[in-house]
């Protein structure tokens, strides 16, 4: 029997033989929790959705909620009764009933955690007031996620699942949407898996976050961790943080841990894993982690310079040939020019030393 | 899920039903020859085919020109009713063939309609002579193509409608010519659709009974019939069948063809409708003469025809029982339209949730039954229930089970299942993929059963096209004649077989009355479905 709210016991997934991911250990330990599942477009990651919510078979391993095994090799409870909603990527809304209808579809089912929440509450929170008497091939993908995710919570389930939930939505609405669906989840107490591949998506909305990698459960952790402090060369890499160079391992036994780099001299910091003095290892550099000072004697010739509106990410040389990026505000008082040498300030100090 | 579950058998069932006609003639045909086949094969065969193949070539070619030029007019030209006739013109279709057959000989004959007419404007004179009177032959031919045409009109003015302007005014731009632009860019891409319904007609044509019987022209159909009624000899007419069914196989795969041709001539995006031509005066004679000519001759003409009959001689009014008829037909629709869009439902909600591969295979297989004439159909329902009814006999201590489906409503509504099973199937098939399978498994999460989901979601989804099926099974039924007199239990009329029966006794103005109810009928159905009969799609 498993104490979690809701929890996955080594499952395998599969929906064809390259989409599968294997042996997923996940709990949520308490209702009304936020889970976020990262990962590569066509990893499986919707797949496992549709796993949980009873659409397909898992291929081995447990699925439990509220104590009670939903899903496993030998037993399939059938998704009318698991009390799961899905609010599905792609447009998914009974095509022969008004917006309104759609959203009330759900509305008489008696269970779910007996949070109270009012049809016209949610409209309002998602801004779909104007379209409520139309039909959906009237209204846009986007306004179509919308009332799908409006539908999903009006039928109160145990568990919420959201597959891409905000893809079709214009940016410019997108954050607010984020914002107001959190604290509507979080005050109704509504636990949710989400699915994306937008990790800043998945790092601000969740409680804990899951990457999914190369058919596995790489990480699953809270967001700051997995952005800061990757488990794995495959993690930080698809992250996409920063690059990794080589250094070595100087000093492990202070509170201040230090590494060399053949350029970049001495590098400060935490060690997020444990090294032996003198190993060689492969440290995450991220675009943040460098300080540009023209005072500094450690200057780097630089090869590109690309303007991100409120930074220019500059891209330095070393003789080595090692390509190392770094953030300078975009107010900063002058700009080099390729070719040009760019100071970094001395010694680097860098709060988590990510190191593979 | 298992593969042989309950929708499997099911399916596997409606399916060899279906298959029952095209199984029967096959088997007939390498099973023992009768005599009467020999005397056949030296005599009348080569004059049936004959006649059959001189019938259906002049067709042919006759809807072939009525059709295509009137969808052109309709579609590129805009004259004065030019909106009208583009949905007039398929009112012909309330018309079935052996009714135009009576309207002509009614009113070409000596004494007939045009002697009256001619007597009431000139006065007492013997006209017969320059009457002109009509071989039976081309009777049939004019009466066949005028009611057979609307398949031609109807698919080519949908292939022209939905040509996208772009192309034509890319023609225009490199260079062509009106006429160019109409033989290079326009009638090419319409070319599977006009391929396609000829092949209609052409099986329609073949299938064609009450017009060639009404004319004493030997056909195979009626070739079929009379070897059944006149001869006893079902297996004969079981051998005239296969000869019929390779033709009418032939046609019924150039059919499928053509469609899937004609896909790739639809244009998707980017779509522009025609600018019409606008003709006044002179200039709108040519098309609105032919119009209406065609409009003329082909509903006006036979629904006059019949009027004048009934009203001229009103003591059939007590004669025939035409309340009774009118029951008869709506208990016809009824239990047959019930039966098709339950089954048709029932196969395609299976088909949906086992999503068996095998069970698509098995049911593209039933969809076969349209395309096999009426009279085969009948002819070979006998042979089979006949055949099972000997076996029983034989085998168990039980008395004669034919009467269970030959003469009872029970195998005429079989059969028409048989007939009309892929027109219900499919058309419930093609609205049933537009619902996407994510819409059923929301319903699932949101509680709803699988059978809730098909109450709740998916029926309400299909109601119009529900409705417009049984519209059309309707029509169908309506105008059937040969299934209906020969598999229909005794003294139960339709209006089909009451009108075919008093005009084979040479009673036709007794006709006119059941001919005008159905055509009644037939217009109102006609008129209810033509927004799906003209849209691309159909």
């Amino acid at each position: 029997m498993s104490k979690n709210f809701f929890e996955i016991r080594n499952g395998h997934f599969l929906a064809s033989e390259k989409n599968k991911v294997n042996n997923v250990n996940l709990k949520i330990e308490k209702q009304g929790d936020i889970v976020t599942l990262l990962g590569p477009s066509g990893v499986g990651k919707t797949t496992i959705l549709r796993t949980i919510a009873g659409l397909q078979k898992i291929n081995s391993g447990e699925i439990y909620l509220k104590n009670k095994i939903i899903s496993s090799e030998n037993f399939h409870l059938e998704p009318e009764k698991r009390n799961i909603a899905l609010s599905f990527q792609d447009n998914s809304l009974f095509p022969n009933y008004k917006v309104i209808d759609n959203i009330n579809f759900g509305k008489k089912r008696s269970n779910g955690n007996g949070f109270e929440i009012k049809a016209s509450h949610i409209i309002k929170l998602l801004h779909i007031e104007a379209i409520l008497e139309k039909y959906p091939h009237q209204i846009s993908a986007g306004e179509a996620q919308r009332v799908s995710l409006a539908r999903s919570i009006m039928s109160k389930p145990d568990l919420l699942l959201l597959d891409e939930p905000f893809s079709n939505i214009d940016q410019s609405l997108k954050d607010e949407i984020q914002y107001s669906v959190k604290n509507l989840l979080k005050k109704i107490s509504l636990t949710t898996i989400l699915v994306t591949h937008d990790s800043f998506e998945a790092f601000s909305l969740a409680d804990k976050c899951g990457v999914i990698l190369n058919q596995e459960l790489k990480q699953f952790d809270v967001p700051y961790s997995v952005h800061h402090e990757p488990n794995s060369l495959e993690v930080a890499k698809f992250l996409n943080r920063g690059v990794f160079v080589e250094v070595e391992v100087i000093e492990t036994d202070c509170a201040v841990h230090s590494l060399k780099h053949s350029v970049l001299g001495e590098i400060r910091g935490k060690l997020v894993n444990n090294f032996p003095v003198g190993s060689k290892v492969k440290l995450l550099l991220q675009p943040e982690d460098l300080i540009h000072d023209d005072q500094s004697k450690l200057k780097l010739e630089v090869i590109d310079r690309k303007f991100r509106g409120t930074n220019f990410i500059y891209t330095l040389k070393t003789i080595h040939d090692e390509q190392i990026p770094v953030f300078v505000h975009s107010h900063h008082i002058h700009q080099h020019e390729k070719n040009e040498k760019f100071g970094i300030k001395t010694p680097i100090f860098i709060d988590h030393l990510v190191c593979f | 899920m298992t593969r042989y579950n309950f929708w499997f058998f099911i399916s596997l069932v409606i399916a060899l039903i279906v298959a029952l006609p095209i199984l029967t003639v096959f088997f007939s045909f390498f099973s023992e020859t009768s005599n009467y086949f020999n005397v056949l094969k030296n005599t009348f065969l080569f004059e049936y085919i004959n006649n059959s193949l001189i019938i259906l070539i002049s067709v042919l070619i006759i809807t072939f020109f009525i059709g295509v030029t009137s969808a052109y007019f309709v579609s590129f030209y805009d004259f004065p009713f030019s909106n009208f006739f583009s949905w007039a013109l398929i009112l012909a279709f309330a018309i079935p063939g052996y009714i135009f057959a009576f309207s002509i000989i009614a009113f070409f004959e000596n004494y007939g309609t045009a002697y009256t007419i001619l007597t009431n404007l000139f006065g007492e004179y013997n006209y017969n002579p320059l009457i002109p009177k009509f071989d039976s032959l081309v009777g049939s031919i004019i009466a066949i193509s005028f009611s057979l045409f609307p398949y031609v009109f109807v698919l080519t003015r949908s292939s022209f409608l939905y040509q996208s302007n772009n192309y034509i005014e890319v023609g225009q731009n490199l260079g062509l010519s009106e006429k160019e632009t109409f033989y290079k860019i326009i009638l090419p891409s319409a070319r599977p659709a006009i391929i396609a319904g000829l092949a209609l007609v052409a099986m329609e044509c073949l299938s064609d009974f009450g017009t060639v019987s009404f004319f004493s022209v030997n056909t195979l159909t009626t070739g079929i019939y009379n070897s059944w009624l006149s001869f006893d000899d079902l297996n004969t007419a079981n051998q005239i069948s296969f000869i019929l069914l390779i033709f009418i196989l032939l046609l019924f795969s150039l059919e499928i063809y053509s469609r899937r041709e004609a896909k790739y001539h639809q244009p998707t995006r980017g779509f522009k409708p025609i600018n019409k031509i606008k003709l006044t005066g002179k200039k709108s004679l040519i098309p609105f003469t032919f119009c209406f000519l065609i409009f003329f001759v082909s509903f006006i003409f036979p629904v006059s025809q019949m009027i004048f009959w009934t009203f001229k001689f009103p003591k059939y009014f007590q004669d025939i029982d035409i309340l009774k008829i009118n029951l008869n037909t709506l208990y016809l629709v009824g239990l047959a339209s019930l039966c098709l869009v339950a089954i048709s439902l029932l196969i395609n909600f299976g088909s949906r949730i086992s999503k068996s591969k095998i069970l698509n295979y098995l049911t593209n297989f039933s969809i076969s039954g349209y395309a096999i004439p009426g009279v085969i159909l009948a002819v070979a329902f006998i042979t089979f229930f006949s055949n099972l009814s000997d076996l029983i006999t034989n085998n168990f201590n039980v008395g004669s089970t034919k009467h269970l489906f030959i003469g009872s409503i029970s195998g005429l509504i079989l059969a028409y299942f048989v007939r009309f099973f892929s027109l219900s199937f499919n058309g419930i098939k093609s609205s049933y993929e537009k619902i996407n399978n994510s819409i059923d498994e929301s319903a699932y999460l949101l509680g709803y059963s699988k059978v809730k989901t098909f109450s709740k979601i998916h029926v309400p989804y299909l109601k119009n096209n529900i409705i417009l099926i049984i519209v059309l099974i309707s029509l169908e039924i309506i105008k059937e004649l040969p299934i209906t007199m020969i598999l229909r239990p005794f003294n139960f009329e339709t209006f089909a077989t009451q009108a075919y029966v008093y005009a084979s006794q040479d009673l036709l103005e007794a006709a006119a009355l059941p001919s005008l109810f159905l055509i009644s009928w037939a217009t109102i159905l006609i008129l209810f479905s033509s927004k799906y009969i003209l849209s691309p799609k159909n």
